[in-house]
């Protein structure tokens, strides 16, 4: 047994929360290209088309740009407006596994030495129903890390599009329940999970030479083509770097947080002048490392989804997969090279 | 032609005439990713054998990594300018026509020594890019070689033409332009990939990464996006060579080639002057002539 | 107090130390009036005028830009006019292109002498941005939670 609805039931329901003051979130066609973004109404919400969109739903619990708190230098002190707490509840509609599984593994980071207020906040009012994937791409690899095209990580709501219009859904948590209650049928239907994309590189041959590869030659082979822009990252639904900016003229301005990349040449770049990671081979290796033994060690889940987004926006075809496949290939037994 | 392409390279390994190739290569089908044909057939998109992405050759054996065909992108003059690119040695780079151009404003910046390169121009007949419908240099011109024939009609391309794009865009109402861009820069992360690709962003310190003071906002704000795209457009006045990489690699899909093709356009119209066509020309933005139009000015 | 009935143009000037500013300085020294909505920004000279200049200016709150400097063949420094005005045409495609209106940016040129002239360019100006209004397009980017 199982619980279905039509695509034309979920539409209706999504210009509902939209007209009810929620905020929608959804893939929509920009330009051709597969985007998250908000949904001014339902019409704009795009279930088929590519594998997933370029982007990421990180956007909607971590946003690129966000106001910390206001400030204006008066004669003899600093007065500081606060920024209201977020108020409005936000629903993020056809996630893809690889998205929604960001909750799980960023919250760690977030309420690790100190409870991001913004970040737990948006976690809180934020519902995530994700469509399991029927189909992948070149670049998605989600099976290699241990994940697939229905693994329910994060994700309050599943959805699995059966034929003709109609989803099987699966409420996985209290806040889909409340979302979907009574919108729902019973059926006999079950949908069919496809086994998702084949292995692209072993895991543990990954980790053994993570082990013992930091000053390996092949990082910076590997890295060469890589032009230091932050496509990867900031496509990525687990890079979590952010930058603290005061933005402001005249005496007074806002502190805000925004993305960062560990790819931009000044990452690292230190105020006397030093950079301990000044060439692109490091910071190539770094993210690598950050990714794969790095935040494992600390919180016990890779910060990586398998999504593929990273070679998808990649300029030059670099990423997670291609890098971790070459590696994995040089260290084989019965290697020659 | 690819053959051919190869052939050159070994050649040029092998008498040390350079000591680098950059070239275009790609994943063999099967080896990016291992897929059977069972579930191939479950698999979308046209990156089914893997993107094709620049490679560098430094032995001759390592030629066959090389590949040339209707997805070979990338202008890899950009390489050119980059310390760890640079530390390889002498460098035979393979240039569109479209690349090569960038070659010609870089000399003239004082960028690149001409002599210090082997220019390797690939016969084009496009590359599925809305600028190849517009494209006179099918075959590259300055080249040390040219590998192959175009198969293209080489009647020359008009002004109009070449801006029917830019014109058509410049024909809506200034609120609807700023409409426009007020949609689409609102999508704009600031990732940089527009700046990381392009050629002629090669300065050590961007403006936008300036902050004492801080010109630029570096929020992904609108008022951000704007500033940086608008100035980045501007630095490029007169230099943008129309290689449209900009464009296809931002992540938002933003359509960033129209900022450029307007100040092209300016720069054609009032100075007869194309980036990259005319080794000897005056760059535009750095020259000036006593006899400028000023009807603007009163 | 509505904004139509008593909108004051904030209009940015920016001119070189050399001839406007002096041309300025000059009207002001004959006491010829002219109206108080003109901010001058005083620079060594007009090729030193970063087009980011202008968007700041937008930016901030202003409603129109005026940029002024020595006539060609005066410049104090030889050759800087010469520069900015290839600039200056450039960027005017630019900002079409972008939308952002052109009508509120004029360029002069202001010898020391021409005192009369700079009113009579900062009345016009005035009075043309009155009639067009408060510039809210471009604030209202800069303004808008990205």
């Amino acid at each position: 047994m199982s619980n279905v609805f039509s695509f034309a039931t979920l539409r209706g329901l999504v210009d509902k929360w939209i007209t009810e003051g929620r905020h929608v979130a959804g893939p929509r066609l920009v330009n051709d290209r597969l985007l998250y973004g908000w949904l001014e109404s339902a019409g704009q919400l795009t279930l088929d088309g590519e594998t997933r969109p370029r982007n990421s739903i990180k956007e909607f619990l971590f946003p690129r740009h966000e106001k910390l708190y206001g400030y204006k230098l008066g004669r003899k002190r600093v007065e500081l407006t606060e920024v209201a707490p977020l108020e409005d509840e936000q629903i993020v509609i056809a996630a893809r596994p690889c998205d929604a599984a960001l909750g799980p593994i960023l919250d760690h980071v977030f309420n690790w030495d100190y409870a991001d207020a913004t970040y737990n906040r948006r976690r809180e009012l934020t519902t995530i129903v994700t469509l399991a994937c029927q189909s992948f791409d070149a670049q998605c690899f989600c099976t290699s890390v241990g994940s697939g095209p229905d693994d329910p990580r994060g994700s309050d709501v599943m959805l699995h599009a059966l034929d003709e219009g109609i989803l099987e859904i699966r409420c996985l948590t209290e806040k889909g329940r409340r979302l979907f209650a009574g919108q729902t049928e019973p059926s006999d239907l079950k949908s069919d999970v496809n086994g998702g994309p084949e292995i692209s590189f072993d895991l543990d041959k990954v980790g053994e030479f993570l082990e013992s590869g930091f000053e390996d030659s092949q990082w910076p082979e590997l890295a060469r083509r890589c032009l230091g822009c932050g496509a990867c990252a900031y496509t990525c639904p687990t890079c979590h770097c952010f930058d603290i900016v005061d933005e402001g003229a005249g005496g007074q301005g806002e502190r805000a947080r925004n993305w960062d990349a560990c790819q931009f040449g000044m990452f690292t770049l230190h105020a006397a002048g030093h950079n301990p990671r000044s060439q692109q081979a490091q910071r190539q290796r770094q993210r690598i490392y950050h990714k794969f033994r790095i935040y494992p060690q600390k919180f016990g889940t890779l910060l990586c989804t398998g999504c593929g987004n990273c070679t998808r926006n990649c300029p030059v075809g670099l990423g997670v997969r291609p890098l971790l496949s070459a590696i994995s290939r040089k260290t084989q037994p019965n290697d020659e090279s | 032609m690819i053959a051919t392409l190869r052939d050159t390279c070994r050649q040029l390994l092998r008498d040390g005439k350079v000591d680098v190739v950059i070239g275009y290569g790609q994943d063999p089908v099967g080896q990016a990713f291992s897929l059977s044909d069972s579930t191939q057939a479950k698999c979308l998109g046209n990156d089914r054998d893997g993107p094709v992405f620049p490679v560098f050759i430094q032995r001759p054996e390592d030629v066959e990594q090389l590949v040339w065909n209707d997805r070979c992108h990338a202008n890899l003059t950009v390489y050119l300018k980059r310390p760890e690119i640079r530390a390889l040695g002498r460098p035979a780079i393979v240039v569109k026509g479209c690349d090569q151009r960038a070659l010609v404003v870089l000399e003239k910046e004082s960028q690149l020594d001409r002599s210090q390169i082997y220019v390797i121009g690939m016969a084009c007949d496009g590359m599925c890019r809305p600028k190849c419908e517009t494209c006179d240099v099918h075959e590259p011109r300055g080249a040390d070689v040219i590998i192959g024939k175009s198969a293209s009609n080489m009647t020359a391309i008009s002004a109009d033409q070449r801006y029917a794009t830019i014109n058509a865009f410049l024909a809506r109402s200034s609120s609807e332009r700023l409409a426009y861009w007020r949609q689409e820069l609102a999508r704009c992360v600031k990732c940089y990939a527009c700046r990381q690709v392009c050629p002629m962003c090669y300065c050590p310190r961007c403006i936008v990464d300036k902050n004492r003071p801080q010109v630029i906002s570096t929020s992904a704000t609108l008022k951000g996006n704007f500033a940086w795209h608008i100035t980045r457009a501007f630095h490029l006045a007169a230099r943008c060579v129309g290689c449209e990489e900009c464009t296809r690699v931002c992540p938002m899909g933003i359509d960033l080639r129209l900022l450029n093709l307007s100040l092209a356009q300016a720069a054609e119209e009032n100075f007869a002057f194309r980036a990259g066509d005319d080794p000897q020309a005056e760059p535009v933005v750095g020259s000036y002539a006593l006899q400028d139009k000023e009807s603007f000015i009163q | 107090m509505s904004e139509t009935e008593s909108f004051e143009p904030k209009i940015i000037a920016y001119v070189c130390n050399w001839c406007t500013y002096l041309g300025a300085d000059l009207a002001g020294t004959n006491r010829l009036e002219y109206p108080a909505n003109v901010r001058i920004v005083r620079l060594p000279c007009t090729g030193r005028i970063d087009f980011n200049l202008i968007i700041k200016a937008f930016e901030m709150g202003g409603d129109a830009v005026l940029i002024s400097g020595c006539h060609p063949g005066d410049c104090h420094y030889t050759a800087g006019n010469y520069h900015a005005r290839r600039r200056w045409m450039l960027f005017r495609q630019l900002l079409e292109a972008v939308g952002i209106e052109t009508e509120r940016v004029q360029f002069t040129w202001i010898s020391a002498a021409e005192g009369k002239k700079w009113q009579k360019v900062v009345e016009e100006l005035t009075e043309k941005t009155r009639t067009l209004g408060p510039y809210v397009g471009y604030r209202e980017v800069c303004e808008a939670n990205g």
